[in-house]
Formats: C-alpha cells, structure tokens, sequence
C-alpha cells in the first residue's frame, strides 16, 4: 500500500489506499484504476527488467498506432531486454566516464521526467495540443458523443493522464547512448524512463519519439490514421539500422562490449533451448535473432521441370484472408502452390525467357517472434480504393506452423500468443488501434493509449472479426485482430502456465509470480484437492473487479469466487503476505466460518462506508479536475514556448533529412539487413477457384503490380508494401529508402 | 449469429435450395441437400434487452453459446440398410449390433431394460461393470409402477410459474400429430438462443415446433435424449444452460425437473450433458470449470462439500489418487440420499468442452481448453490416458462404433485419430480451413477395416473422411516413436498389463483380435477377459495412467478427406448421420438435411468430383 501513497503523492490522489473499498453501489464515483486494483498486491522491489511496469501512452493525435505498436514490443521480454542493453551498459559507462560522470547518472534519474501535477518543472515543449482526440467509433449505428460519461474510455483516459505520472519523453539522450539521435535512441530512452520510474503504472509522452518518426518519414507526418502493420516494419527497419550503424561506428569496443550485452540479455530469457552462441560474435543481429524467418521459395519451371530455390529473410508475415478461416489456415494457403503464367511469368535461367512455372513457399527457418500481419486492407477495383476486410478469422492461444520446409529446424516449434494489435473502425483511412498484451505474471491487459486496463484470457479471443450486422447495435462489430504477436515456447512453459491459470481461476493463488519464477511447487499439485482456499488480496481484486461495469472477467469462471461476498479492502491492508500465510495455516472450516464472519462485517461496514466514501471520492474527484485543470494551465503557458521550439524542429529537420537522405544513398550496404513483411500477393485463380474466394472482392493484381512500381516483371514475391503506404504519393527520397528492402528481394 | 435476432417472434423456415452447390459428391455417389430449416431465433425476453453498445472495446462478454445442437431420437427400429449404399463389405448384423455413438440414438431398442436400466443389447455382457456397481447406496430402489411406465418429473412445464422458464409453445394438433407420425420418423431436439425446440424432422410439417420452450434469459448449450427410456410415450432429455442450472424435460407430458438450481452444486455453465450408458436416472454433466459431475434425475440438490478421500473407506478410487482426475465424490460413497453422485475434476479447470462415452459403457473421454485429451474409465474413477492436442484447445470428441479409436477435433484445425488399445496417435486429419467444431462416425458406412467419418468446423465445411486399419498399418508413422523427445511428461515405463509402444504393430494386431471378436459376439465370455487385458488392465494390475506427448508432424501419418464442401454460410457447429441423411447444423440455426444417394455412382462421377485438395496432402 505504501507503494500507492508514494505513486500518487504528487498527483494529489494520496488517499487511494484508504478509499479503496468495495465501491459497489457507486461505480461513477472516482477510485483507484481497475489498473491499480489488479496491480495492488505487487509486492517487492521493482524489477529491474521492467515486466512489471504498466504504462499507457498518450496520444497525440491518430498516433495510436505508434502506442499500440510499442506496447507489443515492450512486452516482449527479450526484445526490451536489447533494447535497453544495446549498446552495452559497460560500453555506455566507458563512454561516459571521460565527459560527464553527473550527465550519465541522469539516463537514470531525472532524464527530462518530469512528474506532472508537481507543476513545477513540468516545463517542456508539447508538439501538439494536448486536447486528447477522442477516439471515433465510426460505427454505422447511433454514435453518441461520449461527453464526460464517467464509464467511457475517453473519460477514464483523461483521468489516467491527470493521476500520472507522466513521462515527457522530450530530451534526445542518444548522445549519452554512443549513437545518433534516431528511433531507436528514443525507443530506449522510453524503454529506460519506464523501467526507471518508481511508479509501476503511468503515462508516457512520446514526444522526441514522434518527433523523429515525423521528421524522417514523411507518410508519418500528417495527423492522418495510419497504419500499425507498416509502422512496426519501419520500427524495425529503424532500429536494425541504428544497431548497424553503431557497430560500424565502434567496431572494436561494441563488438567486446557487447558479449556482456548478451549475456545479460540471456539472463533474462525465459525459454530455455535458444541459440545464443550466435548472439556473442554477432549481437548486432539480435532484431534478426527475434523476428527474422526465413522463407524458400521453391520455382518449379513448367517447361525444363527445373526447380530453382531461393532464401528470402522476413521480419513478418502479411497473409491473405478468407471468410470463416484460421491462421492456421491462412498460413497454409501462404505456401500453397502457385501457377506463375501469363502477365506474371517466370524468367528461367535454365531455359532462358519467360516460362509458366509452378511455385511455393515454405518457412524455412522459423521466427522466434512471429508477427503475423492479417491483410484485412484490400485494394478493390470496384471501389478503386482500399476496403476494410472483415472476415472472420480465428486465432488461436497457441500455434505452430504447418508451412514449414521438410529440413526446417525445429518445425513444430510452439509459438504461443501473447500480443494481438486490434483496429478498431470501418475502413482502413481512419479508426483507431489499441493492443491486447499477455504480460509476464499480471495476465492479459488492454493498452488504449492513456489506459492500461486488465481484461480476461477470454476477452482477447473478441476480435476474430466477422462481418458486421447492421441492424445490431453493437460498436463491438469494428473491432478486429490486425497483427498477432507469437512467440516461441515450451510444451512445459505452456502445461506451466495453464496450471497458474487453473489455479488462479480456483482462487487459490495470491503471488502468481514468485509461483511462475520458481517453478512449481509439487507439494501442491499433489494436495490440490485438499488446499485450504485461502482468501487472498487476488481474490479480493477479483471481486472488486467484477463490481464494476468494465471489469469483466468471465463471470462463469469466476462465479465461485462472486458467490462468496469478499471483505472490505481494509482487511488486506496490512502486510498480505503474512496475511496470507495465516490463512494458509487455518483449517478449511476454520476459514469458512472467518468467512461467515467476514461476510457479516463487510455487509455492516459497506453501508456505514458508503456515505462516508461518497464524501470522501466527491472531495478526491474534486482534487483530480483541479490536477487535469493545473496541467493545462501550464501546457497554454508553454504554447508560445512550442510554437518556437517546432518552427526550430521543423528547420533542423529539414536540414537532417537532406544529409540523412544523402548518407543513406551512400550507405548502400545496409540495405542488405533490411527486410520488409513478406506478404504473397494474391494469387491467379488458376485452380477453378473453387467456392473460396467467392465473396472476396478479387484484388487487382496489376494494381498491386505497379503500385510497387519496379517490380512488374518480378514473378517471385512482390514485397507489397502495404497498401496504405502506397495511396500517398510520398517525396521520392523518403520512399525509395523506405522500400529499399522490399525492391531488393523483388528482384530475382 | 444467434442473438443478433429481431425483435419480433418469428417463425421457422424451410427452404429446397437446389444446384450443384447444394450437392455433395462422394465415391458412393451424391448427398443431395433435401432441406434447409431454419430455426428461428427468438427475440431477447423484455426483462432482457439489447443495450445498444458504442464501445468497441466493451468488455462485456456474450453469454456462452455453442450454436445450436440437435439430439435426435428414432422410436422404431430402423429398414436394414439398402445394400447399395455400401461401398465394403459389409455383415450386416454386424453393423446393427454396433452400439450408436454419443448421443446420437439410432438404436432400436425400445425396451424398457430391466430393472437398473441396464442394457438389454447383446453387444453388451451381463458381465460388463456398470457406474455404481458394488456400492449398495446407489442399488436402485425397487420399481414400483408396471413395466413400460417411467418416473416423470414433478412440475408441468406448461403451468409452470418459474422466471426460469418464460414461455411454452406447444402445437396446436400435438396429440394429433404424435400419434399421425410414422414410427421411423426421427424426433429432434434442437437448441438456439434462449429457446429449446421439439421438432418431428420426418414430418410433412416438420417447419412447425412440436414445442417450443422459451427460457427467460438462460441459453440451453447442451441436450440429451435417453435411450433406455425413451418409448412412444415417454422421453427423457437433458438440458444443460449456461446459468448452470440442469432441466430433466419429459416433452410427451410435458413436465420437468429443474436441478443444479442456481448452480448450487456446481456454478459454471453446463458445456456438455450425457446420460450414462445403460442407465435410467444417471447424467453427467460437464461444467465449464473443469469438473464432471454425475447427477440422478430423481434426485435433490444438496449443497457439496467435497469429500474427503480418506473416508471413501479404503475404495479403489482413494487408492489410485490420481494427478489428473481428481475424486471429489467418489461413486463409492456411501452417501447418496441427494446430488451429486459423484463429482471429478480436472486439476487446474480447464474448460471442458466436450465428453464422450465409449460405445462398451466403460470409458469416458475428455476434451478441455487446455489441448487435452482425457481417457477415463469412468466406472474404476482412473485415467488411463492423457494426449494433448497439436497445438491449440481441442472442441469435440467422439468414439468408433466399435469403440476402437477416438476422434478429436479442434483449434489446430485438425481432426485426429487415436487408438485407444495402442495408446497412441493414429493419424492427423488435414483439411479444415479453421477449428473443428464437430465430428462423428458414421455408423452406416462403417465395417470391420473401414471407417467413414465426418466432420464440420468453423470453416463453414462438411468434410467426409474414409481411413481404413490397412492404410493405418503404413509405417510411416511406426518408425519413429518420439519415446525419446523431452516433452513427455510422467510417461513410466509401461509395465506387465501395458502394451509396449515400440511393438505397435504387433499389439495392433492382439488387440484388434480382442476387439473383432467383441464385435462379432462370437464368444462373449472370452471376450470380456480379452477386453480387460487389452484396455481394462487398468487399475487392478497398478498400471499407471500415461501422459503422453506431442507427435512431431513428420512422425505421423496424415490422412486427406475424401470430401470438403462449405454446407452453410455461417460455422457450423453439429453434425449428425442418420439412415437417410446427413444432418448438420450452424451457429445461425440452419439445420440442413442432406439425403444420402440413392443409387451407386459410377466410376467417373468419382474422379472428377472428388474435391480433394491436393494442397492438402502435405506430407509430413
């Protein structure tokens, strides 16, 4: 509980803990975040490896889908684990030892954090109002405007902004890094200021991050919707770029450093059987190690019958969807045949010219991060434009993969699911992205910008699609999975985890984590039946949860639990660890009658409490609007102070974007680790076409074709750069450097 | 989908759609589509309305729903098959004598059984253990009515005042039309929404609800239909809803019996629902919270308490304590005056999603959400054997007529087989385009050799499938057996009673010995003692159950369909074979008859249509 007085006194909320009753009658009246209830009995030190951090990011405008896609790759373990040791912290101290010793104790602390609601030294430069756009649920069917309705996420956003703390992200550390200011340095930056708050939830302000992705990509500079899948491969790209370039800057320091960087990545690691030896000569590769796959494309020419193979790296998957299909399937029809004829011949080297040719593709080597992005953006003739497809696709917890070549190593590796990117809208020019993250001991959450909520194992099974209903009134038709994250794991890792799901759902499990960390303990398993069910902080925030609209875990699974009415929060206000051992000790009878007991006391003393409580949320609700209003009060004051600042941003951006453009042409060879999404395009219906494709509005290769411009005449894989991409004519520098990867592989 | 109905009370459909894409063409020849019901959904009860919902995030989540299943029922014993709808060879009787599988009653027994319900079919030996044997509480009291009259429950459905049951519709002319009907004609139960629908599937008016039950606000997910009791005057089914609660329906007098009222015994929604085998009064029903319970339709609820293991005086079931079953109430305990009779659970709660009863009335399979497979012999409370799926939850089991092999479906898109005297994977399906939602023999076109079985899924696809134990001997899959793959968990090595894995082939052989002469009732007594030591050994030679681990795909054997056909515009959720048809049934409520061909195809009618994908073949 000290944790939360010390996380909200800046933000004048200091009196969560006491407040935090079973507010049941009055789910309007401002509490602690669902968030914080689920978080509450974090116990320990913070971790030093951020996984129990939990912070949303403030949107800034259609830039949902940067927040979105950062929340996924945060909450891939060993992903941030790269990010934040790369270069290697011994490398970072030797580079800093000899300038600053007090600059290089900032990347720590202060950091240009500044904690809002202190409104002291909340000063920096806003790039864009703050006034948060209010998401636009363009559902066909009555929209009301969300207004300040207290249940509404807008609502709850703003008040995820207002409690804070807030990480302005503002200030370039990439000098303290060893590197040059890019995507990536401000990715760390983000990376470290959440691992190095105190706090264990919050809010991030991206600003040097949007910054940056704005001044060197143009498509991402207007405030118009964009698209996630095309932003991850960008981020990817970037940072693949940024770790190259430091190598090559520092040779000789990097390359010994960064074996240190490895092994402490490798500490981290939870699955067991990876293959690190790579990392320590060439941990510059570490992106490639976690998404990288390889495909072969098998060309079988149909007039010499000679087969031509050919390695393509990818760093995800763009696969084609049908109605009422899985991933799984989806995937299968990615390595299904493929007749190359007429306008999309083969150039057979054997026989020399154009052939009709027969071709697949087979992963070769499987991703150990398997980004799985559902094409649900289709260019249609028809409508001369780009059509949100809503298929229904299903997907599901765990996956391995059926298009595997026959010398794959490891093919029925076991990926599981653990990030599902979510759009939200009607059509692909607008709506909004949120994403669905497993995190490593807190289960799943739902990151919406500002708002980190948790949300049930089942509610991330929601977006399977399907296509909408007019006449139901449900805004929940809009959403859909667009990207899926999967990663590698165990049979054991999985058996594991089902166990601590079982048992949570059972109640009986206070610490998931320390359970999950070492392992599971046998003596329960065997005396399962008999465990005392011993009523834990987790239970309790269950309860809570469920009281309130939002909250919904699966009812049935929890009905045990809902039948029995908890005691008040104040009960576990003391230390419930030793509480629990406590309760671990008494006897089930015992227990049930404390129960009994519990149960008669709560009654009494929620209805003593509410009036008072009332009182005291109308006091704290008070608090927070004069915090939200406090906060804008200062941003207006910094405006001037903006608009300086971006006339400046804006002209060294210019002036960056000429030498970058220049340097990156030079610096041909780092093309050679950039890899698009290898999507296929859609196929000639050569085989009857079936009944399959009968509703699928038929995708106009040739557009596609040229759309990617070079690329007609390729017969292999076109790199379709995603659609959207493609319906803005962009400043052909820009463009050029962004698809360098993509004509590469294009061209056989 | 369901739910998303009207506001308006509508009636049911029916529709002769025709053309070549409402035909199925299989080696036997065409199932043709002969018709299309549509079960209307009824409009949300006025205590229950749609809230129209702006939040696309909304963390609401929809009441569990299983689309709409159907129990079928036939009263009379059916025409021997025409012999030209037999691709084998095939001994009739042989093929009548094979017990129905699941739920499904294609049996033509409509004896009243003897005094403990226990079967009167020559397939099964008197000698067969039955649930409750030996435990002096569960002997049945003596029967007090004629034979022929059965217990009904206690509460007129119609003149009930529950809030449980909101409304009941029964036909106008139903005495009329239940005694007018052909004896042959098949009875259907169907659920959609928050309605439970009777329905006479043979009749000219078949569009028209003999009755229809509205519930207020509970969806029933699940039913079944006794076939030891049903006659022409009497049926017991079985309703399991997603409040938990349990309804016993008699629909010919129209009573019913509401248990697991408020989900006292048990609160998590009712996934599947099965009378036991060979029994009057017992059912056992799945709860979404990984536990089965056994529950006597006569009997009242009274709140659980699990007990105590050590007090099921030193019982079989306390000895084998088991990981992964554990006894909450044992069918041994002595104490029986009310519900449950006895409860197990599948540690750390998976949802259940379907059960399965062996077609000997001894075993009992389990499909969960956590991708496993779990064979119990639900007579001894011992699991025999646990699998686990490719990948993803497994939806949908069912066994072999002649209770050799299981059938899984599920989220890998897969449908596969395993033996259950070789413990092992048999082969992986290949086909489906998503999840398999349903999958059944169909006991019509099975012999001794040959299997033929169907399956549907979320693909919208009806997929046939024919794998026959010649094909199975291919040793594909025989060379490399993954006893060496770290995976494996609590595997010991198989002892004196067990079968060694790595001579597969050879107690395929034994074994399938054992099981032919099972079938053929030539010597029920050997038979028995055979049964027991291929499978039953279980238990009393201390054999341990066997958890087994994931086959790696290029160690097995993959078999294509010999069929795929999208059937229905939504997923499809039940499938059933009849005498005459094909039944299949979607989440939208269309239930779709497809009649079987009426004469042999010819040979070229089988090449060209045959809609295998040879994109399928995949090779492992």
């Amino acid at each position: 509980m000290s944790f939360f007085g010390k996380l909200k006194g800046n933000s004048g909320t200091s009196d969560v803990s006491k407040t935090a009753s079973p507010a049941k009658k009055d789910p309007n009246a401002p509490q602690p975040t669902l968030l914080e209830k689920h978080i509450a009995d974090v116990a320990g030190p913070i971790r030093h490896d951020g996984s129990d951090k939990f912070f949303g990011f403030e949107n800034y405008g259609s830039t949902c889908y940067c927040n979105s896609i950062i929340q996924c790759l945060y909450y891939s373990a060993p992903f941030r684990d790269h990010v934040i040791n790369f270069p290697s912290r011994d490398f970072i101290e030797t580079l800093n030892r000899d300038t600053d010793h007090e600059a290089s104790h900032e990347i720590r602390t202060p950091n240009g954090i500044t904690v809002a609601g202190d409104g002291s030294t909340a000063s920096y430069p806003n790039p864009t109002s703050p006034a948060r756009k209010p998401i636009q649920p363009t559902s066909p069917g009555a929209v009301t405007k969300p207004e300040d309705n207290r249940d509404s996420p807008e609502y709850r956003k703003k008040l995820a902004l207002a409690a804070g703390p807030v990480l302005e992200m503002t200030r370039d550390l990439s000098q303290k890094h060893g590197m040059d200011e890019s995507l990536f340095t401000s990715l760390k930056d983000i990376f470290e200021a959440i691992i190095g708050s105190q706090s264990r939830v919050g809010v991030v302000s991206p600003h040097k991050f949007l910054e940056i992705l704005r001044r060197e990509n143009e498509m991402f500079r207007s405030a118009m919707h964009q698209d996630a899948h095309e932003f991850l491969n960008l981020l990817l790209n970037s940072v693949v770029e940024s770790v190259e370039d430091f190598a090559k800057k520092h040779p000789e320091p990097a390359s010994q450093k960064l074996l240190n960087g490895a092994s402490l990545g490798q500490h981290h690691m939870q699955n067991g059987g990876l293959t690190l030896a790579k990392k320590s000569t060439h941990d510059t590769h570490w992106v490639h190690d976690l998404f990288e796959g390889l495909l072969t494309s098998e060309t079988r020419c149909l007039t010499c019958e000679n087969t031509s193979q050919r390695d393509e790296a990818f760093l995800d998957l763009s696969v084609d969807l049908g109605a009422h299909t899985s991933v799984t399937s989806c995937l299968r029809k990615f390595s299904e045949e493929e007749m190359l004829c007429e306008r999309n011949k083969f150039h057979c080297d054997n026989c020399g010219g154009l052939q009709e040719a027969e071709k697949r593709m087979k992963i070769k080597r499987l991703p150990r991060v398997l980004a799985l992005h559902l094409k649900r953006f289709k260019y249609t003739e028809d409508m001369q434009r780009l059509q949100k497809l809503f298929h229904r696709v299903v997907y599901p917890f765990h996956l391995r993969l059926f298009n595997t070549t026959e010398d794959a190593e490891d093919p029925d590796r076991l990926y599981e699911l653990y990030a599902v990117v979510v759009h939200i809208g009607g059509g692909p020019y607008h709506g909004h992205y949120v994403s669905i993250i497993k995190t490593q001991d807190r289960g799943w959450l739902l990151f919406d910008d500002e708002l980190v909520e948790p949300v049930s194992k089942e509610y991330v099974l929601n977006f399977f699609g399907g296509e909408p209903v007019s006449g139901a009134q449900d805004a929940r038709q809009l959403a859909c999975a667009y990207v899926l994250f999967y990663q590698e794991t165990t049979m054991e890792a999985m058996i594991r985890e089902q166990e601590v799901d079982g048992l949570q759902a059972e109640g009986r499990v206070s610490d998931v984590g320390s359970l999950a960390a070492d392992g599971f303990p046998t003596a329960s398993k065997n005396g399962l039946s008999h465990m005392p069910t011993a009523i834990t902080p987790t239970v309790e925030e269950m309860e809570h949860m469920e009281a309130l609209a939002h909250a919904q875990t699966a009812p049935q699974l929890h009905h045990q639990l809902t039948n029995v009415q908890r005691p008040p929060f104040e009960h576990m206000v003391t230390s419930p660890i030793t509480g629990q051992a406590a309760a671990n000790n008494k006897s089930k009878k015992e227990l049930k009658q404390e129960e009994k007991e519990r149960k008669a006391n709560a009654k009494a003393e929620a209805k003593e409490r509410e009036a008072q409580q009332k009182a005291e949320e109308k006091e704290k609700m008070l608090k927070r609007k004069e915090a939200i209003a406090r906060r804008m009060e200062t941003i207006k004051k910094q405006d001037d102070e903006l608009k300086q600042a971006m006339e400046a941003s804006k002209l060294s951006a210019a002036e960056e974007l000429k030498t970058r453009s220049d340097s990156s042409t030079k610096e041909g060879g780092l093309a050679r680790f950039r890899h698009g999404s290898m999507s296929l395009r859609s196929k000639p219906k050569l085989f009857g076409g079936k009944d399959k494709d009968d509703k699928l509005p038929t995708v106009s290769q040739g557009a596609e074709m040229t759309a990617n411009g070079a690329s007609a005449t390729s017969s292999s894989t076109t790199m379709t750069t995603t659609a959207a991409t493609l319906e803005e004519p962009e400043k052909k520098e820009k463009k050029n450097r962004f698809s360098l990867g993509r004509k590469r592989s294009t061209m056989m | 989908m369901p739910g998303s109905g009207g506001l308006l009370e509508t009636n049911n459909t029916l529709e002769h759609p025709t053309g070549p894409e409402y035909q199925l063409v299989v080696g036997e020849g065409t199932y043709v589509l002969k018709d299309d019901l549509h079960l209307a959904t009824p409009p949300p009860h006025p205590s229950d309305a749609p809230q129209p919902n702006n939040n696309p995030l909304a963390t609401k989540i929809d009441p569990p729903s299983a689309g709409t299943r159907l129990s079928t029922a036939l009263l009379s014993s059916r025409k021997p098959p025409t012999p030209g709808l037999f691709r084998f060879i095939t001994n009739q009787s042989v093929l009548s004598n094979v017990h129905p599988i699941e739920e499904e009653a294609q049996s033509p027994r409509s004896d009243a059984g003897s005094v403990n319900g226990f079967g009167s079919s020559s397939f099964y030996h008197d000698n067969l253990p039955t649930f409750g044997d030996g435990n002096p509480a569960l002997i049945p009291p003596p029967v007090k009515s004629k034979k022929g009259e059965r217990g009904k429950p206690k509460n007129n459905i119609l003149k009930s005042n529950s809030s449980f049951v909101s409304r009941v519709i029964p036909h106008e002319t139903l005495q009329k039309r239940l005694q007018d009907r052909a004896s042959d004609g098949i009875f259907a139960f169907a659920n959609i929404n928050r309605s439970f629908l009777w329905l006479d599937l043979s009749s000219e008016t078949k569009v028209e609800n003999l009755t229809k039950v509205l519930f207020t606000k509970a969806h029933c997910l699940c039913h079944d239909i006794n076939t030891v009791t049903k006659s022409k005057t009497h049926l017991d089914v079985i309703l399991g809803f997603n409040t938990a609660d349990i309804i016993w329906y008699e629909p010919m007098s129209q009573k019913y019996a509401r248990l697991n009222k408020n989900g006292i015994i048990n609160p998590a929604h009712v996934t599947s629902i099965q009378w036991l085998p060979n029994k009057e009064n017992y059912f056992v029903a799945a709860h979404a919270n990984g536990t089965l319970v056994v529950y006597d339709k006569e009997k009242e609820d009274a709140e659980f308490v699990p007990e105590d293991l050590a007090v099921a005086d030193g019982s079989e079931a306390s000895i084998n304590a088991s990981m992964r079953l554990q006894i909450k109430k044992s069918v041994h305990s002595a104490n029986q005056k009310s519900n449950p009779v006895a409860v197990w659970h599948i540690p750390y709660s998976p949802r259940i999603h379907a059960t399965s009863f062996s077609p000997d009335g001894q075993h009992l399979a389990i499909v969960c959400s956590d991708g496993t497979l779990t064979v119990i012999n639900f007579l001894r409370e011992k699991v025999i054997d646990v699998y686990r799926s490719y990948y993803g939850a497994l939806l949908t089991v069912t066994w072999s007529p002649d209770g050799r092999y299981i059938l899984t479906g599920g989220q890998d898109d897969l449908v596969s087989i395993w033996s259950l005297a070789d413990r092992a994977l048999v082969a992986r399906c290949v086909g489906h385009e998503s999840w398999v939602n349903d999958v059944k023999f169909d006991p019509w076109r099975c012999d001794e050799r040959n299997y033929r079985f169907g399956s549907v899924g979320e693909d919208c696809r009806l997929l046939l499938w024919d794998f026959s134990v010649g094909m199975l001997a291919k040793p594909r899959a025989m060379s490399i057996r993954p006893t060496a793959q770290s995976q494996l968990h609590g595997r010991n090595s198989v002892g004196s009673g067990g079968i060694p894995l790595v001579h597969r082939r050879e107690t395929s052989s034994s074994s399938s010995h054992a099981f032919s002469r099972l079938r053929t009732n030539s010597s029920l007594s050997r038979t028995v003692t055979d049964d027991t030591e291929a499978n039953g050994a279980d238990g009393v030679n201390g054999e341990e159950e066997l958890v087994h681990a994931v086959e790696s795909r290029t160690a097995t054997a993959v078999l294509p369909p010999v069929m795929t056909k999208a059937v229905d515009k939504h997923p499809l959720c039940w499938l059933g074979f009849e005498e005459g048809c094909i039944l299949t049934a979607c989440k939208d409520g269309h239930i779709r008859e497809w009649s079987r061909p009426t004469e042999p195809a010819t040979n070229s009618a089988v090449d060209s249509s045959s809609t295998v994908g040879s994109s399928f073949v995949a090779l492992p």
